[in-house]
Protein backbone atom coordinates (compact mmCIF):
# COMPACT_ATOMS: atom_id res chain seq x y z
CA UNK A 1 0.00 0.00 0.00
CA UNK A 2 1.33 3.62 -0.95
CA UNK A 3 2.59 5.02 2.40
CA UNK A 4 1.56 8.44 1.52
CA UNK A 5 -2.28 7.49 0.45
CA UNK A 6 -2.46 5.87 4.35
CA UNK A 7 -4.17 7.72 7.04
CA UNK A 8 -6.22 6.55 10.53
CA UNK A 9 -5.91 4.03 12.46
CA UNK A 10 -7.96 1.04 11.64
CA UNK A 11 -8.47 -1.41 14.99
CA UNK A 12 -10.09 -4.81 14.92
CA UNK A 13 -12.74 -5.62 17.61
CA UNK A 14 -12.90 -9.49 18.65
CA UNK A 15 -16.15 -9.96 20.55
CA UNK A 16 -17.15 -12.64 22.71
CA UNK A 17 -20.40 -13.62 24.02
CA UNK A 18 -21.88 -10.01 22.42
CA UNK A 19 -19.07 -7.43 24.30
CA UNK A 20 -15.90 -6.21 22.77
CA UNK A 21 -12.50 -8.58 24.52
CA UNK A 22 -10.91 -6.19 27.11
CA UNK A 23 -7.45 -5.97 25.12
CA UNK A 24 -9.52 -4.83 21.83
CA UNK A 25 -11.14 -2.47 24.15
CA UNK A 26 -7.69 -1.91 24.89
CA UNK A 27 -6.20 -1.56 22.01
CA UNK A 28 -8.93 1.19 20.98
CA UNK A 29 -7.81 2.83 23.56
CA UNK A 30 -4.06 3.37 22.36
CA UNK A 31 -5.27 3.64 18.99
CA UNK A 32 -6.73 6.95 19.88
CA UNK A 33 -4.03 8.35 21.76
CA UNK A 34 -1.81 7.70 18.95
CA UNK A 35 -4.34 8.96 16.06
CA UNK A 36 -4.85 11.99 18.81
CA UNK A 37 -1.62 12.69 18.68
CA UNK A 38 -1.15 12.74 14.90
CA UNK A 39 -4.49 14.36 14.03
CA UNK A 40 -6.06 11.58 12.83
CA UNK A 41 -9.45 9.29 13.49
CA UNK A 42 -9.85 5.58 14.62
CA UNK A 43 -11.99 3.33 13.10
CA UNK A 44 -12.79 0.12 14.48
CA UNK A 45 -14.37 -2.96 12.52
CA UNK A 46 -16.74 -5.60 14.18
CA UNK A 47 -17.20 -8.29 12.59
CA UNK A 48 -19.60 -10.85 13.49
CA UNK A 49 -23.76 -11.62 14.30
CA UNK A 50 -25.60 -9.84 16.38
CA UNK A 51 -23.00 -7.34 17.19
CA UNK A 52 -24.66 -4.34 17.39
CA UNK A 53 -24.11 -3.93 21.29
CA UNK A 54 -20.37 -4.35 20.59
CA UNK A 55 -20.09 -2.03 17.97
CA UNK A 56 -21.99 0.42 19.99
CA UNK A 57 -19.67 -0.58 22.74
CA UNK A 58 -16.80 0.45 20.50
CA UNK A 59 -18.12 3.48 19.64
CA UNK A 60 -18.12 4.28 23.02
CA UNK A 61 -14.35 2.87 23.86
CA UNK A 62 -12.46 5.41 21.20
CA UNK A 63 -13.63 5.09 17.85
CA UNK A 64 -14.83 7.88 15.60
CA UNK A 65 -16.22 5.88 13.15
CA UNK A 66 -17.39 1.69 13.86
CA UNK A 67 -17.68 -0.42 10.36
CA UNK A 68 -20.29 -2.89 11.76
CA UNK A 69 -20.11 -6.14 9.81
CA UNK A 70 -23.45 -8.13 11.29
CA UNK A 71 -24.09 -11.49 9.06
CA UNK A 72 -25.13 -14.83 10.30
CA UNK A 73 -22.31 -16.13 7.70
CA UNK A 74 -18.92 -14.62 10.25
CA UNK A 75 -21.02 -15.96 13.51
CA UNK A 76 -17.88 -17.95 14.22
CA UNK A 77 -14.43 -17.12 13.85
CA UNK A 78 -12.37 -18.06 10.85
CA UNK A 79 -9.23 -16.71 9.53
CA UNK A 80 -9.32 -17.18 6.42
CA UNK A 81 -13.29 -15.45 6.00
CA UNK A 82 -12.03 -12.46 8.78
CA UNK A 83 -8.94 -11.90 7.10
CA UNK A 84 -10.71 -11.42 4.05
CA UNK A 85 -13.37 -9.16 5.42
CA UNK A 86 -10.43 -7.46 6.71
CA UNK A 87 -8.59 -6.81 3.49
CA UNK A 88 -11.40 -5.61 2.07
CA UNK A 89 -11.60 -2.82 4.87
CA UNK A 90 -8.31 -2.14 4.34
CA UNK A 91 -8.53 -1.70 0.80
CA UNK A 92 -11.13 0.63 1.16
CA UNK A 93 -10.02 2.67 4.21
CA UNK A 94 -6.35 2.81 3.60
CA UNK A 95 -5.45 2.66 7.11
CA UNK A 96 -1.72 3.44 8.27
CA UNK A 97 -1.72 1.55 10.97
CA UNK A 98 -4.37 -1.73 11.40
CA UNK A 99 -4.09 -2.78 15.59
CA UNK A 100 -5.19 -5.96 16.42
CA UNK A 101 -5.46 -7.04 20.30
CA UNK A 102 -3.18 -10.19 21.07
CA UNK A 103 -5.56 -13.15 21.46
CA UNK A 104 -5.01 -16.45 19.99
CA UNK A 105 -6.89 -15.16 17.29
CA UNK A 106 -5.59 -12.38 17.14
CA UNK A 107 -2.17 -13.31 16.59
CA UNK A 108 -3.00 -15.40 13.57
CA UNK A 109 -5.44 -12.65 12.25
CA UNK A 110 -2.80 -10.07 12.25
CA UNK A 111 0.33 -11.19 10.35
CA UNK A 112 -2.07 -12.90 7.84
CA UNK A 113 -3.17 -9.35 7.05
CA UNK A 114 0.48 -8.86 7.16
CA UNK A 115 1.38 -11.00 4.13
CA UNK A 116 -1.63 -10.27 2.49
CA UNK A 117 -0.79 -6.45 2.25
CA UNK A 118 2.97 -7.54 1.90
CA UNK A 119 3.55 -5.61 5.35
CA UNK A 120 5.41 -6.10 8.43
CA UNK A 121 3.79 -6.98 12.08
CA UNK A 122 4.95 -6.22 15.10
CA UNK A 123 3.90 -8.74 17.66
CA UNK A 124 3.02 -8.44 21.09
CA UNK A 125 3.60 -4.91 21.39
CA UNK A 126 3.71 -3.30 25.24
CA UNK A 127 4.21 -0.22 24.79
CA UNK A 128 4.70 2.47 21.66
CA UNK A 129 4.75 6.04 20.86
CA UNK A 130 5.59 8.26 17.26
CA UNK A 131 9.24 8.60 15.96
CA UNK A 132 10.44 11.72 14.24
CA UNK A 133 9.25 10.40 10.82
CA UNK A 134 5.70 10.06 11.85
CA UNK A 135 5.92 5.82 12.23
CA UNK A 136 5.05 4.78 15.18
CA UNK A 137 8.46 3.13 17.26
CA UNK A 138 6.51 -0.35 18.28
CA UNK A 139 7.78 -1.95 21.58
CA UNK A 140 7.96 -5.94 21.76
CA UNK A 141 9.47 -8.33 24.15
CA UNK A 142 12.14 -10.65 23.13
CA UNK A 143 12.94 -13.78 25.20
CA UNK A 144 10.54 -13.73 27.23
CA UNK A 145 10.51 -10.11 28.02
CA UNK A 146 14.42 -10.36 29.43
CA UNK A 147 15.00 -8.20 26.48
CA UNK A 148 12.56 -5.54 25.14
CA UNK A 149 13.40 -4.22 21.07
CA UNK A 150 11.75 -1.49 19.53
CA UNK A 151 10.86 -1.55 16.03
CA UNK A 152 9.09 0.22 13.15
CA UNK A 153 7.84 -0.44 10.29
CA UNK A 154 9.45 2.66 8.34
CA UNK A 155 7.90 1.83 4.28
CA UNK A 156 5.29 -0.41 4.34
CA UNK A 157 1.82 0.39 5.03
CA UNK A 158 -0.64 -0.50 7.12
CA UNK A 159 1.93 -0.68 9.69
CA UNK A 160 0.38 -3.79 11.99
CA UNK A 161 0.39 -4.74 15.26
CA UNK A 162 -0.59 -7.28 18.04
CA UNK A 163 -0.69 -5.33 21.21
CA UNK A 164 -0.41 -7.38 24.94
CA UNK A 165 -3.32 -7.82 27.09
CA UNK A 166 -3.16 -5.67 30.03
CA UNK A 167 -0.30 -3.25 28.66
CA UNK A 168 -2.50 0.07 27.53
CA UNK A 169 -4.98 1.14 29.23
CA UNK A 170 -8.94 1.07 28.48
CA UNK A 171 -10.60 4.99 28.31
CA UNK A 172 -13.13 5.72 30.23
CA UNK A 173 -14.89 8.73 28.85
CA UNK A 174 -13.98 8.29 24.96
CA UNK A 175 -16.72 10.78 23.15
CA UNK A 176 -19.20 8.88 21.01
CA UNK A 177 -18.41 7.72 17.76
CA UNK A 178 -20.68 6.63 14.77
CA UNK A 179 -21.64 3.28 14.07
CA UNK A 180 -21.95 2.18 10.00
CA UNK A 181 -23.46 -0.90 8.95
CA UNK A 182 -21.60 -2.41 5.93
CA UNK A 183 -21.70 -5.85 4.25
CA UNK A 184 -19.37 -8.07 2.37
CA UNK A 185 -18.82 -11.13 0.58
CA UNK A 186 -16.19 -13.89 1.16
CA UNK A 187 -15.39 -16.30 -2.02
CA UNK A 188 -15.85 -19.79 -1.35
CA UNK A 189 -12.23 -20.01 -2.75
CA UNK A 190 -10.53 -17.70 -0.20
CA UNK A 191 -11.34 -19.97 2.70
CA UNK A 192 -9.07 -22.64 2.59
CA UNK A 193 -9.61 -24.11 6.48
CA UNK A 194 -12.73 -24.60 7.54
CA UNK A 195 -13.97 -25.36 11.64
CA UNK A 196 -15.99 -28.25 11.43
CA UNK A 197 -16.36 -29.01 15.32
CA UNK A 198 -15.90 -26.23 18.11
CA UNK A 199 -15.68 -27.64 21.72
CA UNK A 200 -15.57 -25.98 25.26
CA UNK A 201 -14.21 -28.67 27.25
CA UNK A 202 -13.21 -26.49 29.81
CA UNK A 203 -16.71 -24.63 31.29
CA UNK A 204 -15.61 -22.72 34.21
CA UNK A 205 -14.29 -19.41 32.96
CA UNK A 206 -10.92 -18.26 34.19
CA UNK A 207 -10.04 -14.58 34.47
CA UNK A 208 -6.56 -14.23 35.64
CA UNK A 209 -6.47 -11.27 33.25
CA UNK A 210 -8.38 -8.58 35.53
CA UNK A 211 -7.88 -10.55 38.58
CA UNK A 212 -6.92 -8.55 41.71
CA UNK A 213 -5.26 -11.47 43.71
CA UNK A 214 -4.38 -14.62 42.00
CA UNK A 215 -2.76 -17.71 43.94
CA UNK A 216 -0.18 -19.59 41.93
CA UNK A 217 0.46 -23.30 42.24
CA UNK A 218 3.93 -24.75 40.96
CA UNK A 219 5.44 -28.56 40.65
CA UNK A 220 6.48 -27.96 44.56
CA UNK A 221 3.10 -28.29 45.86
CA UNK A 222 4.09 -32.18 45.32
CA UNK A 223 0.38 -33.60 44.33
CA UNK A 224 -3.66 -32.44 43.07
CA UNK A 225 -4.16 -33.01 47.03
CA UNK A 226 -1.29 -30.22 48.01
CA UNK A 227 -2.65 -28.00 45.07
CA UNK A 228 -6.30 -27.87 46.81
CA UNK A 229 -4.11 -25.39 50.02
CA UNK A 230 -3.30 -22.95 46.91
CA UNK A 231 -7.38 -23.00 45.51
CA UNK A 232 -8.42 -22.63 49.09
CA UNK A 233 -6.25 -19.43 49.69
CA UNK A 234 -7.20 -18.26 46.59
CA UNK A 235 -11.23 -18.70 47.68
CA UNK A 236 -10.79 -16.79 50.95
CA UNK A 237 -8.80 -13.97 49.34
CA UNK A 238 -11.47 -13.69 46.71
CA UNK A 239 -8.75 -14.37 44.02
CA UNK A 240 -7.94 -16.40 41.48
CA UNK A 241 -5.92 -19.67 40.86
CA UNK A 242 -2.67 -19.56 38.54
CA UNK A 243 -0.38 -22.58 37.63
CA UNK A 244 2.90 -23.40 36.01
CA UNK A 245 2.99 -25.39 33.07
CA UNK A 246 4.36 -28.42 34.98
CA UNK A 247 1.31 -28.04 37.69
CA UNK A 248 -1.51 -28.52 34.24
CA UNK A 249 0.58 -31.02 32.64
CA UNK A 250 0.66 -33.16 35.91
CA UNK A 251 -3.45 -32.78 35.93
CA UNK A 252 -3.30 -30.53 38.85
CA UNK A 253 -5.61 -27.85 37.85
CA UNK A 254 -7.15 -27.40 34.24
CA UNK A 255 -5.16 -25.61 31.26
CA UNK A 256 -7.02 -21.90 31.23
CA UNK A 257 -5.17 -21.47 34.78
CA UNK A 258 -1.61 -21.23 33.16
CA UNK A 259 0.13 -18.14 33.90
CA UNK A 260 3.55 -17.38 31.37
CA UNK A 261 5.10 -16.89 28.67
CA UNK A 262 2.49 -19.65 27.26
CA UNK A 263 -0.30 -18.73 29.19
CA UNK A 264 -2.00 -15.10 30.61
CA UNK A 265 -0.09 -12.48 31.30
CA UNK A 266 -1.37 -11.38 34.73
CA UNK A 267 -1.25 -7.80 36.81
CA UNK A 268 -2.52 -8.35 39.84
CA UNK A 269 -2.06 -6.37 43.06
CA UNK A 270 -1.56 -9.24 44.66
CA UNK A 271 0.45 -12.71 43.48
CA UNK A 272 1.50 -15.27 45.83
CA UNK A 273 3.97 -18.12 44.10
CA UNK A 274 3.62 -21.34 45.74
CA UNK A 275 6.56 -24.11 45.24
CA UNK A 276 7.60 -21.74 41.95
CA UNK A 277 10.57 -22.29 40.53
CA UNK A 278 10.64 -18.92 38.82
CA UNK A 279 11.47 -20.13 35.02
CA UNK A 280 11.88 -17.07 32.55
CA UNK A 281 8.90 -18.41 30.97
CA UNK A 282 6.62 -17.92 33.93
CA UNK A 283 8.34 -14.57 35.00
CA UNK A 284 7.55 -12.88 32.07
CA UNK A 285 4.05 -13.61 32.66
CA UNK A 286 3.99 -12.05 36.66
CA UNK A 287 6.17 -8.95 36.48
CA UNK A 288 3.11 -6.87 35.48
CA UNK A 289 1.92 -7.80 39.60
CA UNK A 290 2.25 -4.87 41.94
CA UNK A 291 3.46 -6.98 44.39
CA UNK A 292 4.62 -10.56 44.54
CA UNK A 293 4.71 -13.16 47.77
CA UNK A 294 6.74 -16.10 47.32
CA UNK A 295 7.34 -19.57 48.82
CA UNK A 296 9.66 -21.60 47.96
CA UNK A 297 12.37 -24.09 50.33
CA UNK A 298 15.10 -23.85 47.79
CA UNK A 299 16.46 -20.16 48.86
CA UNK A 300 18.10 -19.73 45.67
CA UNK A 301 15.00 -20.08 43.56
CA UNK A 302 14.89 -17.66 40.77
CA UNK A 303 11.29 -16.18 42.13
CA UNK A 304 12.60 -14.91 44.68
CA UNK A 305 14.39 -11.77 42.54
CA UNK A 306 11.07 -10.42 41.64
CA UNK A 307 9.25 -11.15 45.28
CA UNK A 308 8.59 -8.25 47.88
CA UNK A 309 8.57 -11.05 50.42
CA UNK A 310 10.39 -14.03 49.86
CA UNK A 311 9.34 -16.97 52.19
CA UNK A 312 12.02 -19.75 52.47
CA UNK A 313 10.37 -22.74 53.42
CA UNK A 314 7.71 -26.07 52.44
CA UNK A 315 4.49 -23.94 50.78
CA UNK A 316 2.83 -27.49 52.20
CA UNK A 317 3.62 -26.09 56.14
CA UNK A 318 3.64 -22.26 55.19
CA UNK A 319 0.08 -22.25 53.71
CA UNK A 320 -2.40 -23.93 56.12
CA UNK A 321 -1.02 -21.15 58.53
CA UNK A 322 -1.21 -18.42 56.08
CA UNK A 323 -5.09 -20.06 55.70
CA UNK A 324 -5.69 -19.53 59.48
CA UNK A 325 -4.21 -16.32 59.85
CA UNK A 326 -6.71 -15.19 57.15
CA UNK A 327 -9.55 -16.46 58.35
CA UNK A 328 -8.44 -14.72 61.79
CA UNK A 329 -7.96 -11.17 60.11
CA UNK A 330 -11.29 -11.76 57.98
CA UNK A 331 -13.16 -12.54 61.35
CA UNK A 332 -12.03 -9.16 62.89
CA UNK B 1 2.67 -39.18 2.70
CA UNK B 2 5.93 -36.14 2.04
CA UNK B 3 6.25 -34.31 5.26
CA UNK B 4 8.49 -31.24 5.49
CA UNK B 5 9.57 -29.50 9.07
CA UNK B 6 11.19 -26.63 9.60
CA UNK B 7 12.74 -25.42 12.64
CA UNK B 8 14.20 -22.58 13.94
CA UNK B 9 17.84 -22.76 16.07
CA UNK B 10 17.16 -20.44 18.82
CA UNK B 11 19.44 -20.31 22.36
CA UNK B 12 18.51 -22.84 25.29
CA UNK B 13 15.41 -20.68 26.65
CA UNK B 14 16.29 -22.05 30.42
CA UNK B 15 19.12 -19.15 30.17
CA UNK B 16 18.12 -15.90 31.01
CA UNK B 17 19.12 -13.43 28.17
CA UNK B 18 20.42 -10.02 29.16
CA UNK B 19 22.05 -7.19 27.12
CA UNK B 20 25.99 -7.37 26.37
CA UNK B 21 28.68 -5.02 26.25
CA UNK B 22 27.55 -4.53 22.66
CA UNK B 23 24.16 -2.97 23.47
CA UNK B 24 22.84 -6.66 21.82
CA UNK B 25 21.14 -9.27 23.34
CA UNK B 26 24.39 -11.44 24.67
CA UNK B 27 22.80 -14.65 23.23
CA UNK B 28 26.93 -16.47 21.87
CA UNK B 29 27.85 -18.18 25.07
CA UNK B 30 24.51 -20.07 25.13
CA UNK B 31 24.22 -23.34 23.77
CA UNK B 32 21.94 -23.44 20.83
CA UNK B 33 18.88 -25.47 20.96
CA UNK B 34 15.82 -26.84 18.49
CA UNK B 35 12.81 -24.15 19.14
CA UNK B 36 10.57 -25.81 21.84
CA UNK B 37 7.91 -26.05 19.81
CA UNK B 38 9.56 -27.16 16.53
CA UNK B 39 10.21 -29.92 18.31
CA UNK B 40 7.00 -30.37 19.59
CA UNK B 41 6.15 -30.41 15.78
CA UNK B 42 8.68 -32.75 14.69
CA UNK B 43 7.73 -35.39 16.88
CA UNK B 44 3.97 -34.71 15.95
CA UNK B 45 5.19 -35.57 12.66
CA UNK B 46 6.77 -38.59 13.34
CA UNK B 47 4.63 -40.19 15.64
CA UNK B 48 2.03 -39.66 12.48
CA UNK B 49 4.81 -41.17 10.28
CA UNK B 50 4.81 -44.27 12.64
CA UNK B 51 1.23 -44.01 12.76
CA UNK B 52 0.84 -44.86 8.72
CA UNK B 53 3.45 -47.20 9.20
CA UNK B 54 4.62 -46.74 5.30
CA UNK B 55 7.07 -45.21 3.15
CA UNK B 56 6.19 -41.38 4.17
CA UNK B 57 8.99 -39.27 4.23
CA UNK B 58 10.21 -36.54 6.46
CA UNK B 59 12.66 -33.36 5.15
CA UNK B 60 13.91 -31.24 8.20
CA UNK B 61 14.44 -27.66 6.66
CA UNK B 62 16.54 -24.53 8.71
CA UNK B 63 17.09 -21.85 7.79
CA UNK B 64 19.76 -20.15 10.10
CA UNK B 65 23.85 -19.61 10.01
CA UNK B 66 26.31 -22.69 9.49
CA UNK B 67 26.09 -23.87 13.21
CA UNK B 68 22.35 -24.51 13.17
CA UNK B 69 23.61 -27.72 11.61
CA UNK B 70 24.26 -29.23 15.04
CA UNK B 71 20.50 -28.64 15.24
CA UNK B 72 19.65 -30.79 11.82
CA UNK B 73 21.49 -33.38 13.25
CA UNK B 74 19.59 -33.61 16.29
CA UNK B 75 16.19 -34.03 13.91
CA UNK B 76 18.00 -36.78 12.22
CA UNK B 77 18.20 -38.22 15.59
CA UNK B 78 14.51 -37.81 16.49
CA UNK B 79 12.52 -38.70 13.04
CA UNK B 80 13.81 -36.56 10.62
CA UNK B 81 15.16 -38.38 7.22
CA UNK B 82 16.71 -35.72 5.17
CA UNK B 83 17.64 -32.38 6.20
CA UNK B 84 18.53 -29.12 4.44
CA UNK B 85 20.03 -26.26 5.42
CA UNK B 86 19.07 -22.47 3.95
CA UNK B 87 21.83 -20.17 4.47
CA UNK B 88 23.62 -17.62 3.31
CA UNK B 89 24.67 -13.72 4.65
CA UNK B 90 22.37 -11.95 2.06
CA UNK B 91 19.57 -13.91 4.64
CA UNK B 92 20.68 -12.25 7.40
CA UNK B 93 18.35 -9.35 9.00
CA UNK B 94 15.04 -11.24 7.40
CA UNK B 95 11.55 -10.82 9.16
CA UNK B 96 9.33 -13.45 9.54
CA UNK B 97 8.02 -12.54 5.45
CA UNK B 98 12.00 -12.83 4.22
CA UNK B 99 12.46 -16.21 6.15
CA UNK B 100 9.06 -17.58 4.66
CA UNK B 101 10.28 -16.19 1.53
CA UNK B 102 13.81 -17.83 1.75
CA UNK B 103 11.41 -21.12 3.19
CA UNK B 104 8.64 -20.66 -0.05
CA UNK B 105 12.04 -20.93 -2.22
CA UNK B 106 13.99 -23.94 -0.35
CA UNK B 107 10.32 -25.92 -0.68
CA UNK B 108 10.26 -25.34 -4.88
CA UNK B 109 13.83 -26.78 -4.28
CA UNK B 110 13.22 -29.51 -2.43
CA UNK B 111 10.40 -30.71 -4.47
CA UNK B 112 11.91 -31.23 -7.75
CA UNK B 113 13.72 -34.02 -6.15
CA UNK B 114 10.62 -35.01 -3.51
CA UNK B 115 7.34 -34.10 -5.14
CA UNK B 116 4.95 -31.98 -3.44
CA UNK B 117 4.84 -31.84 0.11
CA UNK B 118 2.13 -32.83 2.11
CA UNK B 119 1.59 -31.24 5.20
CA UNK B 120 4.28 -28.39 5.99
CA UNK B 121 4.78 -28.18 10.26
CA UNK B 122 6.04 -25.37 12.15
CA UNK B 123 6.03 -24.60 15.43
CA UNK B 124 3.51 -22.17 16.48
CA UNK B 125 6.43 -19.74 17.54
CA UNK B 126 9.52 -19.63 18.34
CA UNK B 127 11.09 -19.29 21.70
CA UNK B 128 13.35 -16.29 21.06
CA UNK B 129 11.28 -13.75 19.96
CA UNK B 130 7.81 -15.56 20.20
CA UNK B 131 6.51 -13.88 16.84
CA UNK B 132 4.69 -16.51 15.73
CA UNK B 133 4.55 -15.05 12.08
CA UNK B 134 6.43 -17.45 10.00
CA UNK B 135 4.26 -20.12 9.35
CA UNK B 136 1.23 -18.04 8.63
CA UNK B 137 3.11 -15.35 6.01
CA UNK B 138 4.25 -18.58 4.81
CA UNK B 139 0.64 -20.44 3.69
CA UNK B 140 -0.20 -17.12 2.56
CA UNK B 141 2.94 -16.89 -0.07
CA UNK B 142 2.37 -20.80 -0.74
CA UNK B 143 -1.39 -19.94 -1.34
CA UNK B 144 -2.11 -22.83 1.15
CA UNK B 145 -4.56 -23.33 4.01
CA UNK B 146 -2.84 -22.51 7.24
CA UNK B 147 -3.76 -24.33 10.88
CA UNK B 148 -2.39 -22.70 13.98
CA UNK B 149 -1.90 -23.94 17.83
CA UNK B 150 -2.30 -27.64 16.34
CA UNK B 151 -2.42 -30.50 19.12
CA UNK B 152 -2.93 -33.73 16.73
CA UNK B 153 -3.07 -34.21 13.17
CA UNK B 154 -4.82 -36.82 10.44
CA UNK B 155 -5.19 -36.69 6.93
CA UNK B 156 -8.27 -38.41 5.75
CA UNK B 157 -9.84 -38.08 2.05
CA UNK B 158 -7.07 -36.35 1.19
CA UNK B 159 -7.48 -33.32 3.57
CA UNK B 160 -5.63 -32.84 6.68
CA UNK B 161 -7.78 -32.72 9.54
CA UNK B 162 -6.19 -30.86 12.97
CA UNK B 163 -7.06 -30.32 16.01
CA UNK B 164 -6.38 -26.58 17.22
CA UNK B 165 -5.95 -26.15 21.14
CA UNK B 166 -8.11 -22.72 21.68
CA UNK B 167 -8.36 -20.87 25.54
CA UNK B 168 -11.55 -23.69 26.36
CA UNK B 169 -10.75 -26.29 24.79
CA UNK B 170 -10.49 -27.11 20.52
CA UNK B 171 -11.96 -26.97 17.31
CA UNK B 172 -11.48 -29.30 14.45
CA UNK B 173 -10.56 -27.65 11.63
CA UNK B 174 -10.07 -29.20 7.94
CA UNK B 175 -8.08 -28.20 4.80
CA UNK B 176 -7.07 -29.50 1.23
CA UNK B 177 -3.22 -30.47 1.39
CA UNK B 178 -0.74 -29.12 0.96
CA UNK B 179 -1.21 -27.15 4.52
CA UNK B 180 0.99 -25.40 6.75
CA UNK B 181 0.54 -26.54 10.62
CA UNK B 182 1.74 -24.38 13.68
CA UNK B 183 2.05 -26.61 16.19
CA UNK B 184 1.48 -26.05 20.11
CA UNK B 185 2.42 -28.24 22.92
CA UNK B 186 0.51 -31.39 22.87
CA UNK B 187 0.04 -34.20 25.76
CA UNK B 188 3.35 -35.49 25.10
CA UNK B 189 6.97 -34.71 25.31
CA UNK B 190 9.11 -35.21 22.44
CA UNK B 191 11.39 -38.43 22.50
CA UNK B 192 15.03 -38.18 23.44
CA UNK B 193 17.62 -39.87 20.84
CA UNK B 194 19.08 -43.38 20.95
CA UNK B 195 22.55 -43.48 20.82
CA UNK B 196 22.16 -45.72 18.00
CA UNK B 197 20.50 -43.20 15.86
CA UNK B 198 22.79 -40.07 17.03
CA UNK B 199 25.75 -42.29 15.92
CA UNK B 200 23.40 -42.73 12.44
CA UNK B 201 22.42 -39.45 12.42
CA UNK B 202 26.17 -37.87 12.70
CA UNK B 203 26.78 -39.97 9.49
CA UNK B 204 24.12 -38.49 7.58
CA UNK B 205 24.90 -35.57 4.91
CA UNK B 206 23.20 -31.84 5.48
CA UNK B 207 22.56 -30.63 2.19
CA UNK B 208 22.79 -26.61 1.68
CA UNK B 209 20.81 -24.08 0.04
CA UNK B 210 22.42 -20.48 -0.20
CA UNK B 211 20.68 -17.11 -2.34
CA UNK B 212 20.65 -18.61 -6.11
CA UNK B 213 17.75 -20.56 -4.65
CA UNK B 214 15.88 -16.80 -4.28
CA UNK B 215 13.45 -16.11 -7.28
CA UNK B 216 12.90 -12.24 -5.93
CA UNK B 217 16.49 -11.64 -3.78
CA UNK B 218 15.34 -7.93 -3.11
CA UNK B 219 12.52 -9.78 -0.40
CA UNK B 220 14.71 -11.48 2.12
CA UNK B 221 17.46 -9.65 4.21
CA UNK B 222 17.90 -6.51 5.66
CA UNK B 223 16.73 -5.07 2.63
CA UNK B 224 13.83 -6.66 2.76
CA UNK B 225 12.53 -6.58 5.34
CA UNK B 226 9.62 -4.55 6.82
CA UNK B 227 10.21 -4.71 10.01
CA UNK B 228 13.14 -2.42 11.27
CA UNK B 229 14.72 -3.17 14.56
CA UNK B 230 15.68 0.21 16.25
CA UNK B 231 17.39 -0.79 19.83
CA UNK B 232 17.02 -3.59 22.25
CA UNK B 233 17.64 -3.16 26.49
CA UNK B 234 16.76 -4.41 29.36
CA UNK B 235 13.49 -3.67 30.94
CA UNK B 236 13.71 -2.05 34.60
CA UNK B 237 14.26 -5.08 36.85
CA UNK B 238 12.02 -5.25 39.32
CA UNK B 239 13.64 -5.17 42.74
CA UNK B 240 14.33 -8.22 45.17
CA UNK B 241 12.42 -7.95 48.32
CA UNK B 242 13.31 -8.58 51.60
CA UNK B 243 13.52 -12.63 52.08
CA UNK B 244 11.63 -14.46 55.47
CA UNK B 245 13.20 -17.61 57.07
CA UNK B 246 12.66 -17.93 60.44
CA UNK B 247 13.26 -20.61 63.05
CA UNK B 248 10.02 -22.38 61.82
CA UNK B 249 8.30 -22.30 58.92
CA UNK B 250 5.00 -21.81 61.01
CA UNK B 251 6.76 -18.19 62.10
CA UNK B 252 8.23 -17.28 58.79
CA UNK B 253 4.20 -17.71 57.28
CA UNK B 254 3.12 -15.65 60.53
CA UNK B 255 5.63 -13.35 60.09
CA UNK B 256 4.78 -12.77 55.90
CA UNK B 257 1.49 -12.43 57.11
CA UNK B 258 2.28 -9.57 59.19
CA UNK B 259 4.37 -7.96 56.65
CA UNK B 260 1.61 -8.65 54.27
CA UNK B 261 -1.12 -6.63 56.26
CA UNK B 262 1.22 -3.92 57.02
CA UNK B 263 1.99 -3.05 53.42
CA UNK B 264 -2.01 -3.17 52.68
CA UNK B 265 -1.95 -6.07 50.47
CA UNK B 266 -3.89 -8.11 53.16
CA UNK B 267 -6.75 -7.31 54.99
C1 LIG C 1 8.10 -23.12 24.99
C2 LIG C 1 7.87 -23.12 26.46
C3 LIG C 1 6.82 -22.39 26.98
C4 LIG C 1 6.58 -22.41 28.36
N1 LIG C 1 5.54 -21.67 28.85
C5 LIG C 1 5.33 -21.65 30.19
C6 LIG C 1 4.28 -20.87 30.76
O1 LIG C 1 3.52 -20.21 30.07
N2 LIG C 1 4.12 -20.89 32.09
C7 LIG C 1 4.93 -21.63 32.92
O2 LIG C 1 4.73 -21.58 34.16
N3 LIG C 1 5.91 -22.38 32.41
C8 LIG C 1 6.13 -22.43 31.06
N4 LIG C 1 7.14 -23.20 30.58
C9 LIG C 1 7.86 -24.09 31.51
C10 LIG C 1 8.96 -23.37 32.25
O3 LIG C 1 10.12 -23.38 31.47
C11 LIG C 1 9.27 -24.06 33.58
O4 LIG C 1 9.59 -25.41 33.34
C12 LIG C 1 8.12 -24.02 34.57
O5 LIG C 1 7.64 -22.70 34.74
C13 LIG C 1 8.57 -24.53 35.92
O6 LIG C 1 7.44 -24.76 36.72
P1 LIG C 1 7.55 -24.91 38.30
O7 LIG C 1 8.16 -23.68 38.85
O8 LIG C 1 6.21 -25.30 38.76
O9 LIG C 1 8.47 -26.19 38.46
P2 LIG C 1 9.99 -26.32 38.87
O10 LIG C 1 10.87 -25.50 38.03
O11 LIG C 1 10.25 -27.78 38.96
O12 LIG C 1 10.04 -25.68 40.32
C14 LIG C 1 9.47 -26.24 41.45
C15 LIG C 1 9.92 -25.38 42.61
O13 LIG C 1 9.25 -25.79 43.77
C16 LIG C 1 10.14 -25.73 44.86
N5 LIG C 1 9.62 -26.67 45.85
C17 LIG C 1 9.58 -28.03 45.83
N6 LIG C 1 8.94 -28.49 46.89
C18 LIG C 1 8.55 -27.44 47.62
C19 LIG C 1 7.85 -27.28 48.84
N7 LIG C 1 7.37 -28.33 49.52
N8 LIG C 1 7.61 -26.03 49.29
C20 LIG C 1 8.09 -24.95 48.62
N9 LIG C 1 8.76 -25.04 47.47
C21 LIG C 1 8.99 -26.27 46.97
C22 LIG C 1 11.47 -26.10 44.31
O14 LIG C 1 12.51 -25.53 45.11
C23 LIG C 1 11.40 -25.46 42.92
O15 LIG C 1 11.94 -24.15 42.95
C24 LIG C 1 7.40 -23.17 29.22
C25 LIG C 1 8.46 -23.89 28.67
C26 LIG C 1 8.71 -23.88 27.31
C27 LIG C 1 9.85 -24.66 26.77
Amino acid sequence: MNKAETKNILVYIEVADAAPVKVSLESLAQAKRMADEKGEKVIAAVIGQNIGDAAKEAAAAGADKVIAVDDAAFADFNLDVTADVMMQIIEKEKPEAVFVGGTQDGKDLAPKLGAKCATGCASDVVGMKLDEQGNIDFTCPLYSGTVLEDVVIAEARPQIATLRSGAFKKLEEAGQGEVVAESFTVADDAVKAKITETVKELTESVNLEDAEIIVSGGRGMGSADNFKLVQELADLLGGVVGATRPAIEDGWVPRNHQVGQSGKIVAPKLYIACGISGATQHLSGITGSDYIVAINKDEDAPIFSVANIGIVGNALKVLPVMIEEVKKIQAQ
Amino acid sequence: MNILVCIKQVPDDSVEVGIGADGKPAIDSITKVVNAFDTYALEMAARYKEALGDDSEITVLCVGPDEAKNSLKNCLAVGGNTAYLASDAAFSGSDPSGVAVIIKDAIAKLEEDKGAFDLIFTGKEATDAALGQTGIYLAEQLNTGVITNVIAIDVKDGKAVAKQETDEGYRMVESDTPVVLTVSKPDYDPRYPTIKNKMAARKKPIEGFDASILADPSLVGDAGAKVVAIKTYEPPKKEAGVKVQEESDEDSALKAIGMMVEAKVLG
